[in-house]
């Protein structure tokens, strides 16, 4: 089977701007894997890049050896770093929608976790505070039976106590096949669950390496190394 | 997938709509009741009553405009586009499903403001004698040309419905322009319209030059000769609809290309 993610001498300019430039990274199928950079590295647009929301300029990227398209969107499940949901829906609104356009959503695991989290599916989003919204958005994201999930911040915006409940959802949600990609400057919060890193900074990838590897081989944790590495 | 598209459209939508053309219908009929009692029919509840109405009207159809406009960037250049255009559906069933929910609210305000001032001004007997003046008009047309009253009918209706969606994607394809621009987006909206409005204009005025056009308009033909005067009235309309088709498929390759190649969601 060809790696879930990836990419050969991806770049992508706006304007003269450089966001990324000859990226090459491959992402093997069932792992953790950190996307880790400051802010305005490129990990958002990294991200767009693998849903098609941009075109690179240049270079190749490929979802289990597609180009992103229709088929590439049926597998992967996208998060955005911002709430992309309109107001005047309800939750069960949603949940229906997701299932008519998602053939991999799984509806009963979406009103299981707005249970735990103690939603309402009847509200409108209208009536949410922005952190209910993005848990709604995680739930949404992770009741996809989806073979790669992309999540940009996806625990910038909540309260510690969701963090955990969001990282937990995460790591029970996913199955042995499907690789998730969390793209974050929240290292210390997400470094346990990590299978691989992927070091990106002004665009270029700056190191990949397995978690293990860096714990045994430089004796560090990845949050050290992460400053290290991107120490101002 | 098309279909899904226009399900979820028309749900946004008619959440704003039905309750716009119930109003209208409403108050056609409390300004019907209201002077319908009084002797003199001016009295001030109906007039109350018949500026609310004309309000409502108004507001229907700046509503169509409004919604046309807002649907397209809002649910899809604007942070619902990462929703929307995550979704496994190719760009142009969007655009297709846009226009076309678009047209439906269009059709059906107009036909709603017909129905409400029916309300309004109806008499007794006129719904009777209105029937009979358009049957004997049916008639005297088919008298007049025969069995093509049909394909004129089939004519008229599609290219009202093609200059109507021509209309529509002459829009999308300018926000979609706009769209490219980092900054000033709705000066470069407005821009792109008349840029788009200017091109189509100067098309047609090349349309008017191209020899098929020339030779339409030399042609000399009696006022009595009906079936000549026909069959170049026909030309000129399936021309028309045509070259309107022509355009919709422009702007719709246009806004399609910024979709799926030039998209930027900010």
């Amino acid at each position: 089977m060809s790696a879930i993610l990836e990419c050969s001498g991806l770049t992508k300019q706006f304007g003269k701007k450089e966001a990324l430039s000859g990226v090459n990274i491959k992402v093997e199928r069932g792992q953790i894997v950190g996307l880790l950079g400051p802010n305005g590295s490129g990990k958002s647009t990294l991200i767009k890049l693998a849903n098609e929301l941009l075109t690179p300029t240049s270079g190749t990227i490929l979802i289990g050896g597609k180009k992103p398209g229709v088929d590439t969107k049926k597998i992967v499940s996208y998060l955005p770093e911002r709430t992309y949901l309109n107001d005047w829906m309800r939750v069960n609104q949603l949940i229906e929608m997701f299932s008519d356009f998602y053939e991999n959503f799984n509806p009963e695991k979406a009103y299981d976790m707005l249970k735990s989290l103690k939603i309402n599916p009847d509200d409108r989003l209208k009536t949410m505070s922005k952190g209910t919204k993005e848990k709604v958005q995680l739930i949404l994201v992770m009741s996809r039976e989806a073979e790669l999930y992309l999540l940009d911040e996806p625990i910038g915006g909540v309260d510690p106590a969701a963090r955990d409940y969001i990282l937990q959802t995460i790591l029970r949600n996913y199955n042995e096949k499907a690789t998730v990609v969390i793209s974050t400057h929240l290292i210390s919060d997400i470094e346990n669950i990590l299978d691989y890193v992927i070091f990106i900074n002004q665009g270029q990838v700056v190191l990949t390496s397995s978690v293990d590897d860096i714990r045994d081989e430089k004796g560090k944790s990845v949050d050290s190394l992460f400053r290290e590495v991107f120490k101002c | 997938m098309l279909g899904k598209l226009m399900k979820y459209e028309i749900k946004a939508t008619g959440r704003i709509f039905f309750p716009l053309f119930l109003a209208l219908l409403i108050f056609a009929t409390i300004t019907r009741l209201l002077s319908s009692i009084g002797p003199e029919a001016w009295d001030t509840p109906a007039v109350i009553s018949m500026v609310i109405y004309g309000i409502i009207m108004v507001g229907m159809f700046v509503m169509t405009l409004l919604m046309m406009i807002q649907r397209f960037y809002k649910n899809l250049l604007s942070d619902e586009g990462y929703l929307m255009l995550t979704l496994p559906v190719k760009p142009w069933q969007h655009i297709v499903s846009k226009l076309l929910v678009s047209m439906l609210w269009i059709v059906a305000s107009i036909f709603t403001a017909f129905i409400s001032s029916l309300v309004i001004a109806l008499k007794k007997g006129d719904l009777t004698k209105g029937i009979t003046e358009f049957t004997a008009l049916y008639h005297r047309a088919v008298q007049e040309l025969g069995s093509s009253v049909y394909i004129w009918s089939f004519e008229i209706i599609i290219m009202l419905l093609i200059s109507l969606a021509s209309g529509i994607l002459v829009i999308y394809a300018s926000i979609a322009l706009g769209h490219l621009f980092n900054r000033h987006k709705m000066l470069a909206t407005f821009g792109a319209f008349i840029v788009l409005s200017t091109l189509t204009q100067i098309f047609f005025t090349f349309l008017g030059m191209v020899p098929g056009a020339t030779y339409l308009s030399n042609l000399h033909i009696s006022a009595n000769d009906i079936l000549g005067m026909q069959r170049i009235a026909h030309l000129a309309m399936v021309g028309g609809i045509i070259f309107n088709a022509l355009l919709c498929s422009a702007y719709l390759a246009i806004t399609n290309f910024i979709l799926s190649k030039r998209l930027n969601l900010e």
